[in-house]
């Protein structure tokens, strides 16, 4: 699954001054964690950069270059699988925002507390089991002999199975978007929780429609955790790979599988790893637009 | 589940009206059918979620070793194939034991981050903190891509060990955000109390701010380890050719098309962790009954 982190952190100012003797054990503290992540975090990230300006030779590295990035980026085959992912991943965001708002907010303002935690365990127990389970699950229903063709054979609507439905685009769209309701759904809702459900009861009493009250009180108030929830689903879509590779056909050719095949099938570095720190840099930036974005969000909604 | 639902809907909808006494004419039809369309709409999303899960599990007792519809008749041969498969047994075996590692190993890294990052100021904090919220940012393919080169490098052999040391880099961050949210919302003076009434250090950290702690760590020690047991990515790159589970399931259903023995094995892992999950919230629900304390639900999840 993906990466978690509490959508909304309040400030730790007020936490640091308990101990006493503190003056070395905030740093004696963060020895270990630092080294570990020093060497096996952002060694492997300085790693990708030098190798993606290496020449390609079968030695791994042979001389500084441009041509990994340049050929990434004038190659129109890659132009298109980039286009494919942009399309895949977004469309997919799309979907689970449409899921995960209403859910969230059904979660968080229309079900009593005992129910609540109960709801949340089942939608984050969904996702947490095994992706690649949930996958290949998709692949019986998507299928030639799967769920869907079946009914629709049987009932009279198609002669034939179709076979667009598994192996193309629309079917990496529809495993995707299944995979990260929760993710993005848990920060909305944790956005909604700190709403005062009197304020929907004004507006409600003050005649305001049902649509009026999502797009002047409730979505503005959702904002900080829409983007979270950005942040958590959208960047690590763009680097899926398995469902790609195992429901996407030749259609469904995202980045990840092309930096795949760089990597670990044709053995090219160089190109495989430019892939990945430009994709690193692109991630970087919409987690840090994302950020700011709920930050003035929630500025705004708090003054 | 619909019979949960459908009380949830009707007591959302007489809070409702318990909340506008004065309420005219129109306003309890909409509600109810507000009501009704919150329920079917949890409804489709527990199908989405449910759905796929349920059909799988239907299909590993499918007598038939190609699965499509219609059934062709009940069978538990597939549930013996895949506990003999030699191939189903080293891969769990593998997974396991790498979980059983990362896990203590990812607790006892994030809980000392999480203390490094809010219990004291000093220097660096910031980057500190910065720098462990890289792993939960940074999709883990790009980790994984760079992991293999960074080793292929330094010519370190790819095999488990790698695996544990790469889980362990993604799944303590996430420990240490866990633990972190849990300490913000700690009242210190619960600490300073004990310390004033004379308790020393140790006796504060083992009687006040561990007890406190335990939900989380709980929390935390579940996640770290399905996000070990279960990924995917990192294991497919650094691990060389060694099989756990995930990478076994995905050479299996790239290579062959479906395969009956994929859907009995992965019925029982699946209802194994639901398992693990349905054990801890138990154990959590006695715990805060016990202990009175109105636990935020939050607190399970990150």
């Amino acid at each position: 699954m993906v990466a978690t982190a509490p959508p909304i952190t309040p400030s730790t100012e007020d936490t640091t001054r308990a101990r006493p003797k503190g003056r070395w054990a905030g740093p004696i503290y963060s020895i270990a964690p630092t080294m570990v992540l020093l060497a096996l975090f952002l060694g492997p990230m300085f790693i990708l950069l030098y190798y993606s300006f290496q020449k390609a030779s079968l030695a791994g590295a042979g001389g500084w270059t441009f041509d990994n990035y340049t050929s990434i980026l004038t190659d129109p085959t890659y132009g298109k699988v980039m286009l494919t992912t942009v399309m895949i991943c977004t469309i997919s965001m799309l979907i689970m925002l449409a899921i995960g708002l209403p859910l969230a907010y059904i979660l968080a303002m229309r079900t009593p507390p005992r129910f609540e935690l109960l709801l949340l365990l089942m939608l984050v127990i969904a996702e947490e089991l095994n992706p690649l389970i949930r996958i290949y699950a998709w692949r019986m229903i998507l299928g030639r002999g799967g769920v869907i063709n079946w009914t629709l054979q049987t009932i009279g609507l198609i002669d034939k199975p179709i076979d667009s439905l598994l192996f193309s685009s629309t079917a990496v769209v529809i495993v995707l978007s299944t995979t990260y309701i929760s993710f993005t759904t848990i920060p909305i809702y944790a956005a909604l929780k700190a709403v005062d459900p009197d304020l929907l009861e004004a507006a409600d009493d003050l005649g305001a429609s049902f649509f009026t009250r999502c797009r002047k009180i409730l979505l503005p108030l959702a904002a900080p955790g829409i983007f979270v929830a950005i942040i958590l689903v959208y960047i690590p879509l763009y680097s899926e790979f398995a469902a790609p590779a195992l429901v996407g056909g030749t259609s469904g050719y995202t980045i990840g599988n092309a930096i795949q095949e760089a990597i670990l099938e044709s053995g090219n570095r160089g190109v495989g790893s430019a892939m990945s720190f430009m994709l690193l840099v692109l991630s970087g930036a919409v987690a840090w637009i994302g950020y700011r974005m709920a930050k003035i969000r929630r500025l705004q909604a708090t003054s | 589940m619909s019979a949960t639902t459908t009380k949830i809907e009707s007591e959302a909808t007489a809070g409702e009206q318990r909340g506008r006494g004065f309420s005219v004419g129109g306003r309890e039809g909409r509600a109810r059918a507000a009501a009704i369309t919150r329920w079917v709409f949890l409804a489709i999303v527990v199908v989405i979620l449910y759905g796929p899960l349920l059909i799988l599990a239907l299909f590993s007792f499918n007598d038939s070793i190609v699965i499509a519809l219609p059934f062709k008749g009940f069978t538990l041969e597939w549930y013996r194939e895949a506990l003999q498969n030699p191939l189903v047994r080293e891969s769990l075996k593998n997974s396991l034991a790498v979980a059983l590692v990362v896990t203590p190993v990812a607790l006892i890294l994030g809980t000392m981050g999480a203390f490094a990052t809010t219990r004291f100021r000093y220097k660096g904090r910031g980057s500190v903190a910065a720098l462990s919220a890289g792993p939960l940012i940074v999709p883990w393919l790009i980790l994984a891509v760079g992991a293999l080169l960074f080793f292929s490098k330094l010519k370190v052999p790819l095999n488990l060990r790698t695996i544990v040391v790469m889980h362990i880099v993604v799944a303590f961050p996430l420990v240490a955000a866990i633990v972190t949210a849990r300490l913000i919302r700690f009242d210190h003076r619960m600490e300073e109390a004990a310390r004033d009434l004379g308790a020393t250090n140790r006796e504060v950290l083992r009687y006040i701010t561990l007890p406190h702690l335990v939900p989380a760590l709980a929390a935390a020690a579940i996640l770290a380890f399905s996000y070990s047991f279960n990924n995917f990515v990192i294991s497919f790159f650094v691990g060389g050719f060694e099989l756990t589970f995930p990478i076994w399931v995905f050479s299996t259903l790239r290579h062959a098309q479906n395969v009956p023995i994929v859907n009995a094995i992965s019925t029982l892992v699946s209802l194994a962790q639901l398992l693990i999950v349905y054990v801890a919230w138990r154990l959590w629900r006695r715990r805060s009954k016990k202990m009175a304390a109105n636990d935020d639900p939050m607190d399970m999840l990150w």
